[in-house]
């Protein structure tokens, strides 16, 4: 931990980290201090007068709390008449013009609107004048819907586009209760990140349009997870609901604050690849053309297995590390060759040097380290002598066309262990459904050699298995996570001194010769 | 301890109550005076000749539900999950949708109550802050012989007129 220093607050003495704001590091250890303007990626702007505080030692009576530096010995103010008057004012300011449609409010329920109003305001309207009337449901591109009403031009949003993607696309325009964000006419939001907007809102002016009366907020349970989307591995936060008599649905990703990986942020393709863990999934195990118990399907493959003179087993690179050294041990008692041919994965020039990255798959880190052979040619030629292919999700459609596809399988059984019910699975003779990523727990190694464990998300009504536990039903030595990540021990060494869940959750940092360590 | 004890005399201990039959001719006069007297004059009888009499509805009586309109007859819902959130049975399952009318932006597609379980305990009806869902129905009695037309539908419950007029409603405290 960074330097600490002492200081008061309300007469009580306080241990905080230096070199903050007030807000941080007051906010901390547990003591809030309310603001809308103030957002530790964008900086202080000092606009929305929220956080006023009084300090005791002859400055000018108050000062904003997000503009001043936490120092030693500061006597900070915060329970005063003073400030509960300008705390409940500035409230009143805030409500005048604001149309209280929580009703109708997507952001209701996360609204520092609504949890300041109901702890430091409950001002009763003064108003006798009608309310401004501004543009509502502005559709601002990019899936962001803008209300100009529930604006409190704190300016988030406008010091978003401006600071972290640079393209200055929203803009305040007028003064005082006239102010409104706004585009510039005919030139929408157009940046890769732009659904941030709507999380850093503190109110409901900026609404998701793919989430917009999905769900009222309060209903959705939080999780954490890894995005899988790219190989960057964002922390994410995964919100889903059971609604009744249905099954357990994944709603939206939201950023989850990891400084070592994400900070605050995500991208749009990420936060809307959630839809992926809905739609389209392979729900029963099939046989040929007829939907068979997993059971009889299982048995199948294992007579396949015998029956097959050589094997390829193909790996995803989405696999969690795991998952890749069931299949791997699998393979190796198989006598089969293992893949992890994945070329189709990879998007040059997709990545923009933040958070987006080329390599559109999670965990190809992870196959480099455990020393599975990724390339073409190998992958072709061990196709080409084979009978029969494992195909551990791994989606080829992406590396080849239908046709080559085709002419590269004409000749090979082909066992599908798929998540989805896509064009490649329907041209497999077997075919197993498994586990997507929220439904169980792993680790992954993202493009900065960061390992990161995630838990189990979602618990489906028919929970699949997961790519380990069928690698384990087709014969992989290793039956439990634990005794995969036991393996998973000899590959990385760093990971004797934690579980499979007492893994920091930060991430690990592999350096340089523990990411050499193949031992294979 | 401390429980006081009581000893009843036992009834029925003497010869003529033992001798039972006297007894039983006693009680079969009573109950055939009833039988008699209500065959030939039933305006006296102390119960309700439902359902051909309907009992009188208080107007604070928590009914089935409906979904009131707007005075264009337009739904006045506008599905912000409230009374959802605060019913304790969980038996109404709201699916909200874009209003395209200009009267607000957002309204029920599918809105379901759950008749058998609900508990009639009117949270709903106190939840919502557009007065969009009442229990002044009147309807006391839900009968049918399948589950599923125990579930209440959009189409029905804003068809369903209240048996109220609107002052007296407001006069019974709504």
């Amino acid at each position: 931990m960074a330097d600490t220093i002492k200081l008061f607050v309300n007469g009580v003495e306080v241990e905080v980290e230096a070199g903050k704001n007030l807000i941080d590091a007051i906010g901390a250890v547990g003591i809030e201090i309310p603001h809308l303007c103030y957002h530790p990626a964008l900086g202080a702007d000092g606009n929305c007068r929220m956080c006023l505080v009084g300090i005791e030692d002859g400055r000018p009576p108050l000062v904003p709390a997000c503009k001043t530096p936490a120092q030693a010995g500061m006597k900070v103010l915060l329970d005063a008449a003073h400030i509960k008057k300008i705390q409940r004012d500035v409230m009143e300011l805030e409500l005048i013009n604001h149309p209280t449609d929580c009703p109708i409010c997507d952001q209701a329920g996360e609204c520092k609107l609504q949890d300041y109003y109901m702890s430091y305001g409950r001002p009763e309207s003064r108003m006798t004048v009608p309310q401004v009337q501004k543009s509502k449901k502005l559709d601002f591109g990019c899936g962001v819907v803008h209300d100009q009403e529930r604006c409190v031009t704190c300016g988030r949003c406008v010091r978003f586009c401006r600071q972290i993607t640079k393209t200055g696309e929203l803009g305040i325009i007028n003064r005082t209760d006239d102010a409104r964000v706004n585009i510039f006419p005919g030139r929408p939001l157009n940046n890769r990140y732009a659904l941030n907007v709507v999380d850093l809102c503190p109110v409901g002016a900026m609404t998701s349009k793919d989430f917009r009366f999905k769900q009222r907020v309060w209903f959705l349970k939080k999780a954490p997870g890894i995005c899988h989307g790219c190989a960057k591995g964002c922390n994410i936060t995964i919100e889903h609901n059971r609604e009744k008599y249905q099954d357990d649905i994944i709603y939206r990703f939201r950023p989850r604050l990891n400084p070592q990986v994400n900070g605050y942020f995500m991208c749009d393709a990420g936060r809307l690849s959630y839809r992926q863990e809905n739609e389209g999934r392979l729900l029963e195990a099939r046989l040929s053309s007829q939907i068979r118990p997993l059971s009889d399907v299982l048995a199948a493959c294992n007579q396949e297995i015998e029956r097959a003179g050589k094997i390829v087993v193909l790996l995803s690179p989405n696999c969690s590390l795991e998952q890749m050294v069931a299949v791997k041990t699998l393979s190796a008692k198989l006598g089969a060759s293992l893949s992890g041919f994945s070329d189709g994965y990879v998007k040059a020039g997709d990545g923009d040097g933040y958070l987006i990255q080329d390599d559109k798959s999670a965990n190809r880190a992870g196959l480099t380290l455990l020393g599975i052979d990724c390339t073409q040619e190998t992958f072709e030629e061990a196709v080409r002598e084979a009978q029969l292919l494992i195909n551990f999700n791994n989606d080829l459609t992406r590396s080849y066309t239908d046709s080559e596809l085709k002419k590269l399988l004409k000749d090979t059984k082909v066992i599908a262990v798929a998540t989805h019910n896509d064009r490649l699975t329907a041209m497999a003779d077997i075919a197993i459904p498994v586990a997507t990523s929220s439904e169980y727990a792993g680790c992954l190694i993202n493009c900065d050699n960061i390992l990161q464990a995630f838990a189990l998300a979602v618990s489906k009504n028919q929970q699949p298995l997961d790519i380990g536990a069928i690698a384990a039903k087709l014969g992989s030595p290793l039956q439990s996570r634990a005794e995969q990540f036991a393996e998973l021990r000899k590959y990385i060494s760093i990971l004797k001194d934690f579980e499979a869940d007492t893994l920091p959750a930060e991430g690990l940092k592999l350096n340089d010769s523990e990411a050499a360590n193949v031992t294979a | 301890m401390g429980a006081k004890v009581k000893t009843m005399d036992r009834k029925g201990a003497s010869f003529q109550e033992r001798l039972y039959l006297i007894e039983i001719f006693k009680g079969m006069a009573t109950t055939f005076g009833h039988f008699f007297r209500n065959l030939l004059d039933n305006r006296k009888l102390y119960v309700r000749h439902y359902p051909e009499v309907q009992p009188e509805i208080p107007v604070r009586w928590r009914g089935r539900h409906r979904l009131t309109t707007h005075a264009d007859g337009t739904v006045k819902c506008v599905a912000c999950f409230m009374c959802q959130t605060n019913c304790p049975a969980n038996c109404i399952m709201i699916e909200a949708g874009e209003r395209l009318d200009g009267k607000t932006e957002k309204m029920p597609v599918k809105f379901k109550i759950d008749l058998l379980e609900c508990i009639y305990c009117g949270y709903c009806v106190e939840a919502c802050p557009l007065d969009a869902i009442r229990m002044d129905t009147g309807i006391f009695s839900v009968t049918d012989n399948n589950r599923e037309s125990f579930v209440l539908e959009l189409p029905e419950l804003l068809t369903t007129p209240g048996a109220f007029s609107e002052e007296e409603y407001k006069k019974g405290g709504a």
